[in-house]
């Protein structure tokens, strides 16, 4: 392994979903920078197609429920060509969480999904906008039930505090203000589509779709007075100030440090906690402005920081269940067409503590090593050991006839152990860790099966953990 | 012989809608084909969801909605299935039902008493890799979509291997028809065609080409031939259905009239609270697509629309079955007067 790959393994981890050794190599050759471009401004977006996915997963197709959304967005991260395009929508899923117990419409969630996919790397003004307007959203914090003649604050609160500037940058009175400029921000037929959702009710043709709807009726008019300033505002001109605010690019670079550098306290503490790299927080709201709130141009500034690329950052961050097992299933390569095992591996992710499209509250997840449990790391664990040690998997059997094109049976432990860490992606793990898979190597011969075991263990390893 | 077509071959018209959501018993859920019994009752395979095993079954009722009960459950024992799929009426009434997880066929008396299955997993000759699309002939020979061996084969009715079609031609076929002809029609999903194939596999014709124009198909789930060699195409990919003349000249096209069926008539006079608001709903509503190109989100916010339309079959009476999976009902046509 050079410093080359492993930096590029790095990238891969943090802003995909890892890489395979080919892919580590393919972009090795192009040179890190060129690497950054081609995660930005993806050549390729394709992944295994929406009509494969809904061929042979109706449920994938009508998302009724609460399962067919993330087993169609685990297809996409296990098969796209765009992984950072499918990372940056996990990225805003996390913030803007918005979950299925009160919005009862998968479409509706993988709908607010596919919109984080257009906009997750543009603008950020854009994609708060497309936020307000997104049915799941206003369904999610109450919009629809935000009047001209009575405020509903759900979404004026929560767009201010987890949205936005974060606590401790806006009054009570600017939520009222807020929320008196949405009003009239709901859903088309919204008493029919609420009371089904209310009622579970996919009588008598399944769900309809929801859509956005200004009820230019419903809104107020009047003067109102946000973050100092006065005006006849409406959602967007409340969206326009917002963006403006320094604390806004701080807190949202803030989360973006969180997610693909290191990780910070839970979002609760942050008014009260210092950033973990205040310099790097610096450069992120930076390029925030200087861009005029592209978020392409923050993440940019991201991995070609020196920040980024420290070697006390690497395998600091606990992959995400999501992360965890969408890497596991690039790596074995089982999933080259639609097959109906996609069911059991996302219900993993749940058993490891993540249902996608279902967070635990308006919070979302809290990452780091609240992911990791006795439960949920056996969990992990297995999971990940029983993929990589099947052979019958197209992925493990590349990896494990490429490890034994080099040498076949001669290849001594210390060897075999260095290739099979480079075939799962790169990975650097501890001097004891190191040692526990040396000694399972010499235990074992050089068969297919033994080196898949090697490749199993390795999955235990504290670093396989993170990223 | 050449045949005189009427002025009206081919063209089509809304009659009325059969069905509605219900996981268990009367009802259908997520729908992936329809067959019909010579005395006109609909046998409809119902995939389910894939999360829990309730659902999967069939559901037998008729045009005037009659409910004659259910029969099949989830699972992989005799009489159940995993990815049930489509379905198919022999001369005796028997009825035949794919399942493309198991790759197997499973037979059913009338009534749905479970009488035997057969196939197995494989690319040989006369296994499968994922069994789909099913139609019978004259003969009771059977012919099955084996889906991702990209081929259909044609089987005695107790499984007898007798002959492979369109090798090396197709594309994850889906739906299949014997024409009266005794051609083979192949809805080629991954070619964006019919493809057309005489008793003996011999590819005759292909009809249609990728796109969303007319007399274009995008991923087509299924056929049916009338008696005038018109094809009627579950036009999934474009949410629609297509008819095509006998050469493969556009006809016409359909998005979908659904109206209320009798059983979801029945739901909203019995919940009120919900036919209330419906009533005061506009079900029809302008509206700014995020993608206008896909028909797919049209059809998922109008519910009129068909929304996967996986499956067309004729009746006895000549009367079109389109039956739609995310919507979960059949939208009938008749021939235009």
């Amino acid at each position: 392994m050079s410093e080359d790959t492993r930096l590029i393994a790095h990238l891969m981890r943090r802003a995909g979903f890892g890489a395979t050794r080919e892919e580590i190599e393919t972009y090795a050759a192009k040179g890190y920078d060129a690497a950054v471009e081609d995660l930005l401004e993806p050549p390729d977006t394709g992944w295994m197609g929406d009509y494969m996915a809904r061929r042979f997963h109706h449920e994938q197709s009508g998302m009724m429920g609460p399962w067919g959304s993330g087993d169609n967005w685990l297809y996409r991260m296990i098969s796209t060509n765009a992984p950072l395009t499918e990372k940056a929508a996990l990225f805003w899923h996390g913030i803007f969480a918005t979950g299925y117990p009160k919005v009862i419409h998968g479409k509706m969630l993988s709908d607010q999904i596919k919109m984080f996919r257009r906009y997750g790397l543009g603008n950020f003004r854009t994609l708060l906008v497309e936020l307000a307007k997104d049915p799941a959203m206003i369904v999610w914090l109450d919009n629809y039930d935000n009047h001209g003649d009575a405020i509903n604050e759900n979404f004026g609160r929560e767009l201010l505090e987890l949205f936005s500037l974060g606590v401790g940058n806006y009054t009570e009175e600017d939520i009222k203000e807020c929320s008196r400029a949405f009003t009239g921000w709901t859903i088309g037929n919204t008493e029919y589509m609420v009371l089904r959702s209310e009622r579970d009710s996919d009588w008598p043709y399944g769900r309809i779709s929801w859509h956005f709807q200004y009820n230019e009726g419903d809104h107020d008019e009047g003067e109102k007075e946000f973050l100092g300033r006065k005006g006849n505002f409406n959602g967007e001109d409340i969206i326009d100030i917002i963006c403006e605010e320094e604390s806004t690019a701080r807190f949202i670079a803030r989360h973006m440090y969180h997610f693909f550098v290191a990780d910070e306290p839970p979002v609760p503490s942050w008014p009260y906690t210092p950033p973990r790299d205040p310099d790097a927080i610096d450069t992120l709201a930076k390029a925030y402005f200087d861009s005029g709130y592209e978020i392409k141009a923050m993440l940019r500034a991201l991995f070609t920081s020196d920040f980024f690329k420290a070697e006390d950052i690497r395998y600091e961050k606990v992959k995400s269940p999501a992360e965890f097992v969408a890497g596991v299933l690039r790596l074995t390569g089982e999933f080259d067409r639609p097959r109906r095992e996609i069911m059991d591996r996302a219900r993993q992710m749940v058993y490891m503590g993540q249902h996608l499209n279902n967070p635990p509250s308006v919070e979302g997840w809290h990452q780091g090593v609240e992911w990791l449990d006795t439960g949920t790391l056996v969990e992990r664990i297995n999971f990940a050991s029983e993929q990589v040690g099947d052979l019958g998997k197209p992925g493990v059997k590349t990896m494990v006839d490429s490890i034994a094109s080099r040498n076949g049976e001669a290849i001594e432990s210390q060897r075999l152990v260095d290739l099979c860490l480079e075939q799962m992606g790169d990975i650097q793990v501890s001097d004891e860790s190191r040692e526990i898979l040396v000694e399972f190597a010499d235990q074992a011969d050089r068969s297919p099966q033994a080196i898949a075991g090697v490749l199993r263990l390795s999955t235990a390893t504290d670093e396989f953990q993170r990223s | 012989m050449v045949q005189v077509k009427s002025a009206k071959a081919g063209m089509i018209e809304y009659d009325m809608t059969v069905g509605m959501t219900a996981m268990e018993g009367r009802g259908f859920y997520y729908p992936s084909d329809v067959a019909i019994g010579r005395d006109g009752r609909f046998y409809v395979v119902n995939r389910s969801l894939e999360s829990v095993d309730r659902g999967v079954r069939v559901t037998m009722c008729d045009i005037d909605s009659e409910y004659y009960g259910i029969f099949g459950t989830y699972g992989r024992g005799d009489g159940q299935f995993v990815w049930a799929s489509c379905a198919a009426i022999d001369s005796e009434d028997r009825v035949y039902v794919t399942d493309e997880y198991l790759s197997r066929v499973s037979v059913f008396d009338p009534d749905g008493s479970f009488l035997h299955n057969w196939g197995e997993s494989g690319a040989g000759d006369g296994e499968m890799d994922g069994s789909s699309g099913i139609a019978i002939d004259g003969e009771d020979a059977v012919y099955v979509s084996d889906t991702h061996n990209g081929r259909v084969q044609k089987f005695t009715s107790d499984g007898q291997h007798l002959l492979t079609i369109g090798s090396g031609e197709l594309d994850l076929p889906w739906g299949v028809d014997v024409a009266p002809s005794g051609d083979v029609y192949v809805a080629d999903w991954g070619n964006d065609r019919i493809a057309r194939f005489s008793s003996t596999g011999e590819l005759v014709a292909s009809y249609g080409s990728s796109g969303r124009g007319d007399g274009e198909l995008m991923r087509p789930a299924g056929v049916a031939v009338d008696d005038d060699g018109c094809m009627y195409i579950a036009d999934w990919g474009n949410e629609r259905i297509q008819v095509l003349d006998p050469d493969g000249a556009f006809v016409m096209k359909n998005r979908g009239e659904a109206t209320l069926s009798k059983w979801a008539a029945n739901f909203l006079e019995i919940n009120r609270e919900e036919g209330d608001a419906r009533s005061r709903a506009d079900l029809e509503p302008e509206i700014e697509l995020f993608d206008p190109d896909d028909p797919h989100e049209e059809s998922s916010k109008i519910e009129k629309l068909f929304w996967a339309p996986v499956s067309v079959k004729f009746d006895s009476s000549g009367r079109l079955l389109v039956l739609e999976s995310n919507r979960h009902r059949i939208q009938v046509f008749r021939k235009a007067a």
